[in-house]
């Protein structure tokens, strides 16, 4: 049995330490934002918050997950720092299928809570692990500057 | 029967590691990728004294399971050390790998170990019955294979303290981030008052483990830039002799030109 935090609520697993948190996230408790892409950790499209850093949930053993405060795209969305990045995500149109979206959003946020006024070139290392297939990577650096410069004092 | 344990101190996972054996496992970020349903897992992150890294007189120390991210944030790595672990995947992935999976996965792809084996770098192995300083390069005794017993863990690397300024550091992948070694190669040259003092190279991805072909870079040790010139010849066709790539999914022939053209570029910018 394991007891963490997930978006703020105090949850008990008592399944297999050894599953991974993606496939339970998704399978066992239906929070279907966060995304299945590779299972290698090598897409990003799973990544959620974990004790602060983002974390690719395909690689994480839910044993490991004691005591833990875990934030998924269903918890983040109801902060300020979304309602920032949603808007600017919105305004720049930096999202086309969507599926890399939600890794992007919480790789953002990882990126702007440690540095809060980034460069183009640290916006493209803080995203360097989400692959967007749509290849639409310039307008979402876009939407991270922006959201960075709208969302001002958020960070 | 599927068992994993979360100790919180180096005690309890000694005595859990000696009863259970277990697999270790720190970051996750190799074992998952296979993340066998029936794996027993021994989580070692939760442990402060593997999170450490402090120096003493001879050595600078890392916890084996401090994260690639805590390494390039701290001030005592050194910066080859930061270098290489800042094109190791993506922040997700560094975020959790730590330096320990990532020698005890045993891998010659392996980003950091590559830059301990260069440094000369101890590991510390300890078990309930007591502890033991093993090189690095003595640890691996093959692909996959560790001199590490059922009993024990690695708790530490050590890097020796030494002049490691002058540095030439290269991965070789097939893109920016999330790249896998496809060759990777560190060279140390310690040179004061025109005199070679420390030559030490390290070759990642090229064979079964990393190699540090030690006795060809003594050749180097001692001599003046000239004599070392002089010797260039011959010192690269003694690489060239140990530089034997196994087959993989890089061209073999592919992989060894780009190491013996990594080595001319590192004696090149120094003047060799």
């Amino acid at each position: 049995m394991s007891v963490f935090n997930l978006n703020g609520k105090e949850v008990n697993y008592a399944g297999s330490p050894a599953g991974r948190l993606l496939d339970v996230l998704r399978g066992e408790w239906q929070m279907t934002g966060t995304k299945c892409g590779c299972k290698e950790g090598e897409c990003g499209a799973c990544a959620v918050i974990i004790d602060g850093k983002l974390t690719n949930s395909c690689l994480v053993a839910m044993g490991s997950l004691e005591g833990a405060n875990v934030t998924t795209i269903e918890g983040y969305r109801e902060t300020q720092r979304f309602a920032a990045l949603d808007k600017a995500f919105e305004a720049v149109s930096a999202v086309q299928c969507g599926f890399c979206i939600p890794g992007m959003v919480l790789a953002a946020e990882c990126l702007l809570s440690a540095n809060p006024h980034p460069t183009e070139d640290e916006i493209r290392e803080g995203i360097s692990g989400n692959i967007c297939r749509c290849t639409g990577y310039g307008p979402i650096i876009k939407a991270i500057d922006m959201a960075a410069k709208e969302g001002d004092g958020l960070w | 029967m599927v068992k994993s344990f979360a100790p919180t101190t180096l005690a309890e996972a000694l005595k859990l590691r000696k009863a259970h054996g277990l697999t270790l496992y720190t970051g996750g970020t190799d074992l998952m990728v296979e993340a066998k349903e029936d794996a027993s897992y021994l989580f070692l992150h939760k442990i402060p004294e593997l999170k450490e890294i402090k120096q003493d007189a001879q050595y600078i120390r890392f916890g084996a399971a401090c994260t690639f991210s805590d390494l390039i944030d701290h001030p005592l790595t050194p910066k080859i050390l930061k270098e290489a672990c800042g094109q190791i995947a993506a922040p997700a992935i560094r975020n959790i790998g730590s330096i320990g999976g990532n020698i005890g996965n045993g891998s010659p792809k392996a980003d950091s170990a590559l830059i301990f084996m260069v440094t000369d770098s101890l590991v510390r192995l300890v078990c309930e019955d007591g502890e033991r300083m093993l090189p690095l390069k003595e640890f691996y005794l093959g692909r996959k294979k560790l001199a590490l017993r059922r009993d024990e863990i690695i708790a530490e690397v050590l890097i020796p303290r030494q002049n490691l300024d002058n540095y030439y550091y290269t991965k070789v992948g097939a893109r920016n981030a999330l790249a896998i070694s496809r060759v990777a190669f560190a060279g140390i040259l310690d040179v004061r008052d025109g005199v070679i003092r420390h030559c030490a190279t390290a070759f990642g991805a090229v064979s079964d483990v990393i190699l540090r072909p030690a006795e060809i870079d003594a050749m180097l040790t001692g001599k003046t830039l000239t004599q070392a010139k002089a010797l260039r010849q011959d010192y690269l066709a003694a690489i060239d002799q140990v530089i034997v790539p196994i087959r993989g999914r890089v061209g073999v022939e592919y992989r060894k030109d780009v190491c013996l053209n990594l080595v001319r570029d590192f004696l090149d910018v120094n003047g060799i």
